[in-house]
């Protein structure tokens, strides 16, 4: 199970937003480069169709493959009153051949992307991790190197942590509370609902840049 | 991690296999000085494909297997043998397995035994049955020589203990006998340091053996 939230980020205010996370969550920043596979199974196979994610993370020395399975998003009024999405999530270290086996299974490679940025995990009540990615589309499949920016200018801002069905309540405040210092850069919601960009971003991004990030917002 | 041989029984034409054999097998290490260590057990599942169109079954692989072994208790494996492939997991995949709904574990066995410590030497001797049911379908020999990683360097010492295994076992006149089953891991992707990824290979090799010979006693 994990809380996410999403938004979107203008490039040039992304390192203004890199010296924000860097002070809220005190430690050091990640690189990110992921690329991410997207398989459905073949027409007539399974009960209902599925989809499951592979990510290889190509900023290791050796790339490590995760198999991540999202599930439904929690629904109903109680869902409804929280400002993060609750939703199941599974994931599985997997050996560099998962690919060849989903293959030999009867799954399809539907999308690919690649993530490429920068992350920061931390803990505040819950473990949060926060992303800030351009996501890159393939002009052939799995040209990494030809990869290019979906959104030329904009960025992908995840924030997720993982809970548990007796905790995802605490687990979402402590996000929701966290996403709140972000608000001068970018508004944060749940995925598919989109709030586009903050109005007032520049003039926060420009006060960042002056002082190093020593004002409070 | 050390270098890993699983041998399986073979029965003689016209006979079975029974518990009778695992307590004599078991009885043999012991009377060579193995040390009981305790017990050890593995689980395996044969995933068969779920499809809402049956007219399409030839297009899913027939011997897709998932294990779960003893000394990777947070590891499973999957190997589909009839394409060489054979991937290494958490195991939270199983998980995933069932939420995918697209494919679903048909068959369960359990490899289960006593383990000994013998020299250099550990040595698992365990019996294949259903996961419901006390029918012993096989017997598994797990020898596993505890200095050397190097499949290539262990191959002479593990062949010369084999030898020294058949004669001790031989003395108990049994109608049978264990096997080895060689196998080229390359064609897996798996090279000469030993990893639980050629155990997966090794049972999931002794499992076709083991059908293959069900098969020809029924035929």
């Amino acid at each position: 199970m994990e809380c996410v939230v999403q938004g979107i980020i203008e490039t040039q205010h992304v390192e203004a937003l890199e010296i924000l996370l860097q002070g809220l969550c005190g430690v050091q920043r990640e690189r990110l480069r992921v690329h991410e596979l997207c398989l459905k199974s073949g027409p007539s196979l399974g009960v209902v169709p599925s989809e499951v994610r592979l990510l290889c993370d190509l900023d290791q020395p050796d790339p490590t493959w995760t198999v991540k399975h999202v599930g439904g998003a929690m629904r109903g009024p109680g869902a409804d009153q929280i400002s993060v999405m609750v939703r199941t999530l599974i994931e599985s270290k997997v050996s560099k051949n998962a690919l060849r086996m989903f293959y030999a299974l009867g799954y399809k490679l539907d999308h690919e992307l690649l993530k490429v940025g920068f992350a920061f995990h931390f803990q505040r009540t819950a473990n949060i991790s926060v992303s800030v990615s351009s996501v890159n589309k393939m002009p052939k499949v799995h040209a990494i190197d030809e990869a290019v920016p979906v959104t030329p200018g904009m960025q992908i801002v995840d924030v997720t942590a993982p809970a548990t069905p007796a905790n995802y309540s605490e687990v979402a405040a402590a996000v929701s509370s966290f996403c709140e210092f972000l608000a001068p850069l970018v508004h944060l919601s749940k995925p598919f609902i989109s709030t586009g960009v903050v109005p007032t971003a520049a003039a926060a991004a420009a006060s960042l840049m002056s002082d190093g990030g020593g004002t409070a917002l | 991690m050390p270098v890993k041989w699983v041998l399986h029984w073979q029965p003689n034409q016209g006979s079975t296999v029974s518990s009778q054999i695992l307590n004599e097998a078991t009885q043999c290490v012991e009377s060579i000085n193995g040390v009981k260590e305790g017990r050890w057990k593995a689980t395996l599942n044969y995933y068969k494909p779920l499809l809402r169109d049956q007219t399409n079954q030839a297009e899913f692989p027939r011997d897709f297997l998932g294990i779960s072994l003893a000394d990777q208790p947070n590891k499973y494996y999957f190997i589909i043998r009839s394409q060489r492939i054979v991937v290494e997991a958490d195991s939270s995949i199983q998980l995933i397995m069932e939420r995918l709904q697209s494919y679903k574990s048909k068959v369960a066995l359990y490899f289960e035994g006593f383990q000994y410590q013998l020299g250099d030497f550990r040595l698992r001797v365990g019996k294949v049955v259903p996961t419901h049911s006390e029918n012993v379908r096989g017997i598994v020999m797990e020898v596993e020589y505890l200095p050397i990683s190097s499949m290539e360097k262990s191959r002479k010492v593990m062949e010369e203990f084999l030898e020294i295994w058949h004669e001790a076992l031989s003395k108990r006149s049994l109608p049978g006998k264990f096997v080895n089953i060689d196998l080229n891991f390359g064609e897996f992707g798996l090279g000469d340091n030993y990893t639980p990824q050629h155990t997966a290979v090794r049972y999931a090799l002794v499992m076709a053996h083991m059908i293959a010979t069900v098969q020809a006693v029924r035929g």
